[in-house]
């Protein structure tokens, strides 16, 4: 059977609040990451409220709604980034996030193999029938790499973004079960 | 200065939980207006429950949230209800929900000029810079009235539902404040 956890640079993992929560504020401070991860405004927290929410995610424990996972490279074991899953129950459909805090690892395929892991995971543990994303215009960098793991665009919601005084779209992708299993060579029963 | 909550077929009132309460447990009882509504199973609740999350709603309500009940002008009956999301501050994008309970007035150009109405507050008014909303592939109808009122395509989630057995798009739409401006220049 697939290895659900392992890719080719990269694995899922879970890290404790402490870790998880020192690492990423650390992230956060990247003003260019934080624009690259969402479309707040770029806020500070802090590590302890940071790590008590963490807390408080892993008490309440599973929910069939979300799967949160961090994730380290396979060459030396460094925690690199975030990954998650938020599925809809009722419609079975997923949607994805990753974020890479350590610069280092940006534009080397660490991303492309991370959403790949996700997609399997996706695909053949929850079961959905498609998985979507949205990013920003101004990250062409993400926009590769979703393409090269099979997202295909889907719309782009105009000027809703704005980003040292201009305007940006933001991008939506999915990709279909199908268009998943075409890309595995087919049927997956054979 | 114009009357800015006022249409041509349509009024915007301020939403009374009591009235609005008894009326939305009324529509809830309608599967297809549900199935137009939102992507949640349909399911049955007891109007004293919806009062109450009502109520908690308009409790929370804050300058982020304009909601609204609709009534026809010609006999000030409540029709439904509309309401202005905004989600993006720093974007000025607010995401616009409406919901037509009684069915007597499907069809007939309400939705239209109640989104009009809603547009005009929501460029005029609260100043946005666009406005975005999403709708079912096997809501036509209201793609229609939407497109009428100037909002444009923008994509499509493919096969993002499942109702009936059977896989559907969500399509998302918006209208930008200078495309606005421009079909409302006099």
């Amino acid at each position: 059977m697939r290895d659900l956890f392992r890719g080719k640079l990269v694995r899922l993992t879970f890290e404790e609040p402490e870790a998880r929560a020192k690492a990423e504020v650390r992230w956060q401070r990247d003003t260019e990451f934080h624009r690259l991860a969402d479309s707040d405004p770029a806020q500070m927290v802090s590590e302890k409220k940071l790590k008590e929410w963490f807390e408080k995610q892993s008490e309440i424990g599973f929910k069939p709604e979300r799967y949160p996972f961090s994730v380290r490279t396979l060459a030396d074991d460094r925690h690199i980034a975030f990954f998650a899953l938020w599925l809809d129950l009722i419609h079975s459909e997923a949607w994805v996030g990753i974020g890479i805090g350590e610069r280092e690892f940006w534009g080397k395929g660490y991303g492309t193999d991370m959403m790949k892991l996700g997609l399997q995971y996706a695909f053949t543990e929850l079961n959905v029938q498609r998985v979507s994303l949205g990013l920003h215009e101004y990250n062409p960098r993400a926009l590769r790499s979703y393409e090269k793991a099979g997202f295909r665009m889907e719309g782009r919601t105009r000027q809703d973004l704005m980003r040292e005084g201009k305007h940006y779209d933001s991008l939506w992708m999915g990709i279909l079960r199908e268009e998943w299993i075409q890309m595995q060579g087919g049927d997956l029963n054979e | 200065m114009n009357d800015i909550l006022k249409g041509e077929l349509v009024r915007l009132s301020a939403l009374d939980p009591d009235e609005f309460g008894k009326a939305f447990s009324r529509w809830h009882r309608d599967s297809e207006f549900m199935r137009f509504l939102d992507m949640s199973p349909t399911q049955l609740q007891s109007q004293k429950g919806i009062q109450k999350s009502l109520e908690d709603d308009l409790e929370k309500q804050k300058s982020d949230k304009h909601w609204f009940t609709i009534r026809a002008l010609s006999d000030d009956k409540l029709l439904g209800d509309i309401d202005l999301s905004i989600y993006n501050w720093t974007g000025r994008d607010a995401f616009v929900g409406l919901g037509i309970g009684e069915r007597d007035f499907w069809g007939k150009g309400y939705g239209t000029d109640v989104m009009k109405v809603i547009l005009r507050y929501a460029f005029t008014e609260v100043n946005l810079q666009r406005v975005t909303l999403n709708v079912f592939e096997y809501n036509p109808r209201a793609v229609r009235a939407y497109e009428k009122t100037g909002f444009r395509h923008e994509g499509r989630l493919r096969q993002f539902l499942n109702r009936e057995g059977k896989r559907w798009d969500m399509l998302f739409m918006g209208i930008l404040r200078h495309e606005w401006m421009e079909q409302n220049e006099q």
